[in-house]
């Protein structure tokens, strides 16, 4: 009872351990390439935390988009695999450090100096656009619904859940979505994604909503759920630097841009999330 | 030149005084209030967070503190009476249980509680104040038995001694001479698992809140998501404040009065 109100703390002890990058021998080839382009990055300018380190804030694990390799401990996923491929290619490369945090309120880090950025699969909203600057687009930031495997052909909608308990997490632009769109289903708001999953089962909740590939993970690794519902909503992902920073947030751009370009995003989007 | 005792100390204790104000001094010069409280402590958005932070995350809050509390007192007193009692059985029983549930944090007892036995069993907790209080007091239990044990033992074994001479039974005399004066020792550190136990409340939004059942913490939290601002938190902790400050007070009255009926 005592004292423990800080279990988050081991947890963020361990994201707190910063991630070693490779990718070297990439990132020389780009180097000459985006340097030829647009004149090289001044990475003085960008107000880094860390000396030749970007610093990123994420909600962790959050399998595929971040997670930790079970044997090499080198923080791993999508967003994470873009931003190591992106900041290797700012000046002569940059290091990815990560420094793990909850979501509630994560857009706000780099503004408080915590990193020097938040990649952590968030949407770009007006509301969180109004104290962090965003990049461009880097996902299509599509909604779900995740159920248990024998309500499969019962819940398919929200329709079919009024009157039945939705999970979504605190904070995330899935549970305004919920309150926009599911308001004749109780919401039940939980800190992170592992007690969502403990909730379905449990009986808990009867559906998880949230972002699309987070449930479709969920739905392929345990066959006691089931993926019934995706909805668009025409938002994106984009990472956020802070509004006093729009040399970072530049870079951040020009980085997007160019691994679209040159294949680096297509070959990360396959590796997570190809069928 | 050489100073006297008395006046090497008030020499200390002037440096010290001085040290304080010239360090507060500092710090009220340094603060930046303006940003401070524009973060911190924003009018609008203090108003905002009434009545409901009060009729709402309050109550849920002393809601889940008495549930615990009464629960955790009653097993409590229950523990410390079997790890007290001459039958063996029932002395293991109480070790064990107080050394598990001590030594696990509430937060993994309340997953497991509260997801892991519907999980395994099927049955369903009837409401979320029962999910959420009945580990909440079973952790209690185990750290109220022993501040319970404690101050049974601190009772002179005297006193035993002569109510059973007196021709009292055990259960009358541990009942009506025992645990009375047991329960005066220990008012101070049950005032303390009390505070605890209203603190820990957060933990239990971990099993997920919905919009009727979240607790003052959450309600904070909730507040900083909808705001974008620190101001909720700090509300919800002057809240939190206004519920133990009163207690601990009523507690040292309550100190204060049985140390003089005692004299």
């Amino acid at each position: 009872m005592r004292r423990i109100s800080r279990i988050a703390a081991p947890v963020l002890a361990l994201g707190l351990i910063l991630a070693a990058c490779g990718d070297d021998s990439d990132s020389s080839t780009e180097d000459t390439t985006a340097a030829a382009e647009e004149g090289a990055v001044d990475v003085a300018s960008l107000g880094l935390i860390a000396e030749g380190k970007l610093t990123v804030c994420t909600d962790a694990p959050y399998p595929p988009f971040e997670f930790q390799d079970e044997t090499t401990k080198e923080w791993t996923g999508f967003d994470m695999d873009v931003v190591r491929e992106i900041a290797g290619g700012i000046g002569s490369g940059l290091e990815l450090a990560v420094t793990v945090q909850p979501f509630d309120g994560i857009w706000l880090a780099p503004k408080a100096g915590t990193c020097d950025m938040v990649a952590s699969a968030m949407t770009i909203t007006e509301e969180r656009s109004a104290n962090a600057l965003f990049t461009d687009g880097y996902f299509d930031a599509d909604q779900s619904l995740l159920v248990r495997a024998e309500d499969k052909d019962a819940l398919t909608s929200l329709e079919a859940l009024a009157g039945k308990t939705i999970a979504v997490q605190t904070g995330t632009t899935g549970e305004t979505y919920a309150q926009d769109n599911a308001t004749d289903s109780t919401l039940k708001s939980f800190d992170e994604s592992a007690a969502m999953f403990l909730a379905l089962e449990s009986g808990d909740v009867d559906a998880i909503l949230q972002d699309l590939p987070v449930n479709a993970e969920r739905a392929l690794k345990d066959d006691k759920t089931a993926l019934t519902a995706s909805f668009s909503t025409g938002e994106q992902y984009g990472f956020a630097v802070s509004q006093d920073n729009t040399a970072l947030g530049d870079a951040l751009n020009a980085g997007i841009a160019e691994i679209k370009v040159n294949g680096k995003y297509d070959e990360i989007y396959a590796k997570y999330f190809a069928k | 030149m050489s100073l006297s005792r008395r006046q090497r100390l008030r020499l200390v204790r002037g440096g010290v005084y001085a040290a304080t104000i010239a360090a507060l001094v500092l710090i009220l010069l340094a603060v930046d209030w303006g940003a401070l409280g524009g973060a911190l402590f924003k009018w609008e958005i203090v108003k905002e967070q009434f009545p409901d932070i009060l009729t709402n995350a309050l109550r849920n809050t002393v809601i889940f503190t008495i549930f615990g509390f009464a629960g955790g007192l009653s097993l409590g007193l229950l523990l410390a009476i079997m790890r007290l009692s001459s039958v063996k059985p029932y002395r293991w029983f109480a070790a064990t249980y107080i050394e598990v549930l001590r030594g696990i944090p509430l937060l993994v007892t309340l997953l497991i509680l509260g997801f892991g036995i519907p999980i395994a069993t099927g049955w369903q907790w009837p409401n979320p104040y029962i999910q959420g209080s009945v580990p909440l007091a079973l952790v209690a239990g185990a750290y109220i038995a022993e501040t319970v044990r404690a101050g049974i033992e601190a009772v002179p074994r005297g006193q035993m001694e002569a109510a059973r001479s007196l021709g009292m039974s055990y259960t009358r005399a541990m009942t009506t001479i025992i645990i009375p004066q047991a329960f005066r020792i220990i008012v101070p550190p049950l005032t303390n698992e009390f505070v605890l136990l209203i603190k820990d409340t957060s933990l239990i939004s971990v099993l997920g809140v919905t919009a009727s059942t979240l607790d003052l913490a959450r309600f904070g939290r909730n507040g900083v998501n909808d705001t974008a601002n620190a101001t909720p938190l700090v509300v919800a902790g002057f809240v939190y404040l206004a519920l133990t400050i009163p207690l601990t007070q009523l507690a040292a009255w309550m100190e204060r009065r049985s140390k003089a009926g005692r004299r």
